[in-house]
């Protein structure tokens, strides 16, 4: 017999009310690592989207919104005429509901920019013209909207027509409507605003060429902002707010499992004080009585935090056959994000313990001979 | 401390030992003198209340005196810094109500005190198994309490008090919560190790039949021991 022995036995002295501590900090772990998860891969998924579109800088007004704010097209002349810059391509896009679909991402590009470069076609053909009528949608707005090459489909007051379906290269693309700058212009009754330019810079340009590129941009046009794409996402106050919102969430669910673990350690130690008091009779100093409940409420906390975890990733995963989530995010549910959930339970455990630990290592030994 | 320490000093000195609860309202100890000497078996007796109990938590550190002083091996036993090594290394309690935990085997009951010792996991093992038998409960060993008689309970309750191979055994109504037969055979069990190893026993009971099988019998009054002597001749177990 190990200490560890004398831990898991506590633990096992009340099977369902162990059962249902761990449900609570479960439920509560599962919250993190779903809710962060998704605001992580909404972030992320971005990023690779404008990666796959060969975007090396975004230009766009500051902005709250997960969509930043329009601004007239004239911007990107000035763009175009700086050094290192390859090309530019303006870009119009909105998260709105489509039809029957809950949110969707509606990808506007100038006509003939090199964002249309990657998409391949996986059936039909790409719009003729600038003012044609038509979208081509990623093969995953295509499976939400349950579209096919020559269906019909609602752009705010407008009917426009399918011609193709197309890869991407990247969920955030799959997930996309994608038509033509001057169309969704036409129908949003904004003919020159757009809300962002993808800026391509020549293949020499150095890193600190394409931070002295951002400088220049945002000195010359100063309601605008340029950042590299990995700096766009991690900048943008939008994903912030969710990420922020994510944790905030997240925290409500961990304070339940706190509470619901504190309870359960102060109910053993009220339960077991003729246990303790035995043990502190037969010699047991009160730092292992302490170590004994705090080890038992880690303990709660770690397998808390693996069946969690396990939770959220399933949680994720059925989440993400939604029409709703679909094609809009890859969840992100990488080692770190998982690994931090279970430092947290065992944290939360931890923390949860130290005043029932405190409780227990006052009592005194002589009432192991009063009581029983 | 060490159990091997030899000396001519008595193992256990009381110098005016007093316990007060409830602000002095409630005097339960009022001036208690006495020495144990190393390997002596004394029995406490008195009525109920006559604060036996108290004396024997006194002497097993469960508690500390209101005043006055308890020396071990001529050290001072409330002044002790670290009361649960002492508690470890130098006592073994044999409670009336056993007190074993119901959620550990005999075995792993009998181990539970060598946490403080300095036995690697085997070591625990083999040495609660060696005691178990010495008290006749090799067949038993991965049992839970509950699935042992009262008389059985005790005999792990005694094993258990002989794990860290203490000096002192202090024994409160060691039989009070068995039947004649196995209160008789536990009683013969105590006495039978407190002699084969040497140990010093110290006895609460009310019962002047477990009493008298003791080499001296200190009976408490109000507080008070009132008569310390040894009994009957023909009766005492550790007599010549």
């Amino acid at each position: 017999m190990t200490f560890s022995t004398v831990v898991i036995r506590g633990l096992l002295r009340r099977p369902l009310r162990t059962g249902f501590t761990l449900a609570g900090i479960s439920i509560g772990i599962a919250a993190v690592v779903a809710l962060v998860g998704m605001a992580r891969g909404f972030q992320q998924s971005w990023e690779v989207g404008l990666k796959a579109r060969g975007t090396d800088l975004v230009v766009s007004n500051r902005s709250g919104s997960l969509t930043p704010k329009p601004f007239d097209a004239s911007v990107s002349d000035q763009i175009k005429s700086l050094p290192h810059v390859a090309a530019t391509c303006d870009i119009l896009v909105e998260i709105t509901s489509i039809e029957d679909s809950d949110l969707m991402i509606l990808s506007a590009r100038e006509w003939g920019g090199f964002s249309w470069d990657n998409l391949k076609l996986i059936s039909g053909r790409m719009p003729n013209s600038a003012t044609e009528p038509a979208v081509v949608l990623g093969q995953t707005a295509a499976e939400v909207l349950k579209k096919k090459v020559g269906d019909p489909i609602q752009i705010e007051t407008k009917e426009l027509k399918v011609v193709g379906i197309v890869k991407g290269g990247a969920v955030v693309e799959d997930g996309s409507v994608i038509l033509s700058l001057p169309l969704l212009q036409g129908i949003l009754g904004s003919p020159h605003q757009i809300n962002a330019i993808d800026v391509r810079v020549t293949p020499s340009t150095s890193e600190q060429q394409l931070q002295a590129l951002t400088h220049q941009i945002e000195q010359r046009i100063p309601q605008v902002r340029a950042v590299t794409v990995n700096e766009h996402l991690s900048h943008n106050e939008g994903f912030r707010l969710v990420e922020a919102m994510s944790w905030g969430t997240s925290l409500l669910a961990l304070l339940v499992g706190v509470l619901g673990v504190m309870n359960t350690m102060l109910m053993t130690v009220f339960e077991r004080t003729h246990e303790i008091c035995v043990l502190l009779a037969v010699g047991w100093t009160r730092q292992r009585v302490m170590r004994m409940i705090l080890y038992e409420s880690a303990v709660l906390g770690l397998t808390g935090g693996i069946v969690g975890v396990a939770l959220g990733v399933i949680g994720v995963r059925l989440l993400d056959k939604t029409p709703a989530i679909r094609g809009l995010l890859q969840p992100d549910l990488g080692l770190p994000l998982l690994g931090l959930s279970v430092v947290i339970a065992v944290a939360v455990g931890v923390l949860s313990g130290l005043y029932p630990a405190w409780r227990s290592s006052r009592l005194t030994p002589s009432l192991a001979l009063q009581a029983g | 401390m060490s159990s091997s320490t030899a000396s001519a000093a008595p193992l256990l000195e009381a110098r005016g030992l007093t316990r007060e609860f409830d602000d002095g309202q409630v005097k339960a100890l009022r001036g208690v003198d006495f020495s144990i000497d190393a390997g002596e078996f004394i029995a406490i007796t008195g009525p109920s209340g006559c604060g036996k109990s108290t004396l024997l938590q006194l002497l097993g550190a469960l508690d500390r005196p209101t005043s006055g002083d308890l020396l071990y091996r001529g050290e001072s036993v409330p002044n002790l810094s670290d009361l649960a090594a002492y508690r470890a290394s130098e006592i073994g309690f044999i409670f009336q109500a056993f007190h074993l935990l119901p959620t550990f085997t005999a075995l792993e009951n009998v181990q539970i005190p060598m946490f403080e010792g300095y036995r690697s996991r085997s070591e625990r093992r083999e040495h609660a198994v060696e005691l178990l038998r010495l008290v006749g409960l090799e067949d038993r060993l991965d049992h839970f309490p509950s699935k042992l008689s009262g008389g059985e309970r005790q005999r792990v309750a005694v094993a258990r008090s002989l794990a860290n191979e203490p000096s002192l055994l202090l024994a409160d109504e060691p039989t009070g919560n068995l039947d004649s037969e196995n209160a008789h055979s536990v009683l013969d069990l105590i006495i039978r190790l407190q002699q084969e190893q040497g140990r010093t026993l110290v006895l609460v009971t009310h019962d002047p039949t477990i009493a008298e099988r003791a080499g001296r019998i200190l009976h408490m009054t109000d507080g008070r021991i009132v008569s310390d002597q040894a009994p009957a001749p023909h009766n005492a177990a550790t007599r010549p």
